[in-house]
């Protein structure tokens, strides 16, 4: 039968107890997080330049999907296409440098341009629902890397090679990636703003019930163009960062900076770790990209089948993300006091009561 | 060219189109999944055409039927194992499990059947009608009639036999299906099996038409979705109008100067852009599948 699970985020909670936990939870979620960007500040430490850049990669996966969590995580819509901010940010600086322009304009360009992009772009879009928004964004950004390869922006095909910055090369990738790690703590403390900002709640409110929320006097349409603004500019950043970082850029095709495959990672990665909370995507994204490099090394040959088992799994077991499986083993119902052997066991109860409410 | 061979090439994409967009109508109506392994289903259709063509020697349109009864199998386990356990999930969880599936077949074809393009090249390819100028390749013909029929053949199914009424009642009120009696897990595999061996039949028209490799297949769910946006959800015509509609807006932009060819993708996500904002169910939608 129904079995309609109960609301699982943390706004949901009632009465004043429930109120005050969840209250502290993003202390200790923003705390989580800068002390895992500590850990990996460490990296270059080891002198060890593929160590280096696989960090560098992946700190940008865990921004990328920071910026995705805002709009899909927080307000709930699939956006598909949020590669577009990603690709505009590379470009921007692929076109400033060949233009003979300095790299802070390019970033600065991108950013603009994309926080523009996505606003033209949502006051069309973001009046579809569920699938047609997913789709639209999706169709945007293919249709934008097909521009550029057709019209040839930057290069034949739309290729871009740039020179190196004028600096060492260790010492580059070494500012690369504390530039990437730098933008991951802007948004990890942006996201935990948002949380608890009238803001977050009202796209929170949005995902849950969105006639519920605009009939509470919410002005819905608003903030969902807001948050897809917020969610494309370390997205475009990122993209900035990425251009100068790698040097060599395509539109499309895999690993092109209009590549769906990055919309996939980032809603995978949000996923896994726990879509609209703080530090999820952080840990997703670390998980993720990881794992696709290493398997990438060791099963080359079979890696992309890795990744879809790991995808159906992940999607079928894993529904609420790692940081609520968590909360679920961990924490006790509000005012009442359990063993930790007792959460434990209801607690995988519950989970298990929720993975199968999403079956028939 | 003349504009009646451009009449006569947007007919026969149009038809392939609708016979892509099918199954993922079928399945998206009834089940709201958007099924982005869609496209992977077709392609294996297309190898289960294309091996029964050289290694058995068997008649492609007999390919055709092959293909259906293979991707049957496949589309009913895919469902009864994996997509019934998200059912009521949130539509991102379905659209990654999909999106996982898409990875997995995708790539596992890659792996056994090689990266390499195939075509079936029976003796009726390359034998043409020509009227004056106007050329018509006798085997897309057949292939647009199959996939007018098909339609017509779900159409009919759903709303004349006991099976099909089920689907749509599912398909309308799953809860209140359940207390009619019906099999909800069972109507849902047959539902997606179906879905799936309607993608298998246009990829062995795809086998028999053009060329295909395994990283076509994100290409034709892309089709897919935009075509079912386009004709509209509710009915397997929508399908048939949609794919029409998206072979004008391919063929009409491959044909003026100024866009060229290159951009056909672009030109077919812009009027997908534009109907979805102007007449979001599309041009033949209605608010069930009927």
């Amino acid at each position: 039968m129904a079995t309609h699970a109960p609301a699982r985020d943390p706004l949901a909670g009632t009465g004043a107890a429930g109120v005050r936990r969840e209250s502290r939870e993003w202390l200790w979620s923003l705390l989580a997080g800068v002390a895992i960007l500590a850990a990996i500040a460490l990296v270059p430490l080891s002198g060890d330049d593929a160590a280096l850049s696989l960090w560098t990669l992946i700190v940008m996966f865990c921004v990328l999907a920071q910026g995705w969590n805002f709009i899909g995580g927080y307000a709930g819509y699939a956006a598909f296409g949020n590669v577009v901010f990603f690709g505009i940010g590379a470009e921007a600086v692929a076109l400033t440098l060949l233009n003979g322009g300095p790299f802070w304009l390019g970033l600065l360009l991108g950013t603009l341009a994309a926080g523009l992009f996505a606003f033209l772009l949502g006051l069309p879009v973001l009046r579809l629902r569920g699938h047609y928004f997913a789709i639209a964004t999706l169709g945007i950004a293919e249709a934008l890397g097909e521009l550029v390869a057709a019209k040839a922006i930057g290069g034949p095909g739309g290729e871009v090679s740039l020179t190196p910055p004028d600096l060492d090369f260790h010492i580059a990738n070494t500012l690369f990636f504390y530039g990437f790690l730098a933008l991951s703590l802007l948004t990890l403390l942006g996201t935990a703003w948002l949380a608890r900002s009238r803001f977050g709640v009202a796209l929170v409110a949005i995902r849950e019930n969105e006639e519920a929320a605009e009939a509470l006097g919410i002005p819905t349409f608003w903030y969902k163009v807001g948050a897809f603004v917020l969610s494309a500019l370390p997205t475009a950043l990122a993209g900035g960062l990425y251009a100068y970082w790698f040097l060599s850029l395509q539109p499309t095709g895999e690993g092109g900076v209009f590549d769906v495959g990055y919309s996939v990672s980032m809603v995978l990665m949000t996923f896994l770790g726990g879509a609209g909370t703080i530090v999820g995507p952080l840990i997703g994204g670390i998980i993720i990209e990881y794992l696709v490099q290493t398997t990438t090394v060791a099963f080359g040959d079979i890696h992309g089948q890795l990744l879809g088992a790991l995808i159906i799994l992940v999607t079928i077991f894993l529904p609420q993300g790692l940081i609520r499986l968590v909360r679920e083993l961990t924490v006790s119902p509000a005012g009442v006091k359990l063993s930790y052997t007792r959460r434990f066991t209801e607690g995988v109860r519950r989970v298990q009561r929720f993975i199968a409410s999403n079956g028939i | 060219m003349p504009n009646a061979q451009i009449l006569v090439n947007w007919l026969l994409i149009g038809s392939f189109y609708a016979a892509v967009a099918l199954g993922f109508s079928l399945v998206w109506g009834i089940m709201n999944i958007v099924n982005l392994a869609h496209g992977s289903l077709l392609i294996l259709g297309a190898y289960v055409a294309y091996f029964a063509f050289t290694a058995l020697h068997l008649n492609p349109f007999i390919g055709i039927i092959l293909a259906m009864l293979a991707l049957f199998v496949v589309g009913w386990l895919i469902q009864y194992i994996a997509i019934n356990r998200v059912i009521r999930a949130p539509l991102l969880v379905t659209f990654m499990l999909t999106f996982g599936l898409d990875l997995l077949i995708t790539n596992l074809a890659q792996q056994f059947f090689t990266a390499n393009n195939r075509a079936i090249n029976s003796s009726l390819a390359g034998v043409n009608l020509t009227l004056g100028a106007i050329v018509i390749p006798v085997q897309n013909v057949l292939a647009a009639l199959i996939a007018v029929l098909l339609t017509a053949a779900l159409s009919l199914f759903l709303a004349r036999t006991r099976t099909g009424n089920a689907i749509l009642a599912v398909g309308m009120d799953r809860d209140a299906a359940r207390l009619m009696g019906i099999n909800i897990a069972r109507t849902y595999a047959l539902t997606f099996a179906l879905g799936a061996a309607l993608a298998g039949a246009a990829g062995a028209m795809l086998a028999m038409t053009l060329q295909f490799q395994p990283v076509d297949a994100g290409q034709y769910t892309l089709f897919a979705f935009v075509i079912v946006a386009l004709g509209g959800l509710g009915t397997p015509w929508g399908a048939l109008a949609g794919g029409l509609l998206f072979g004008l807006a391919t063929t009409l932009s491959g044909s003026i100067q100024a866009i060229g060819p290159g951009l056909q993708t672009t030109v077919a996500f812009a009027v997908l852009v534009l109907v979805l904002v102007l007449r979001p169910r599309g041009v033949l939608g209605k608010a069930f599948y009927s």
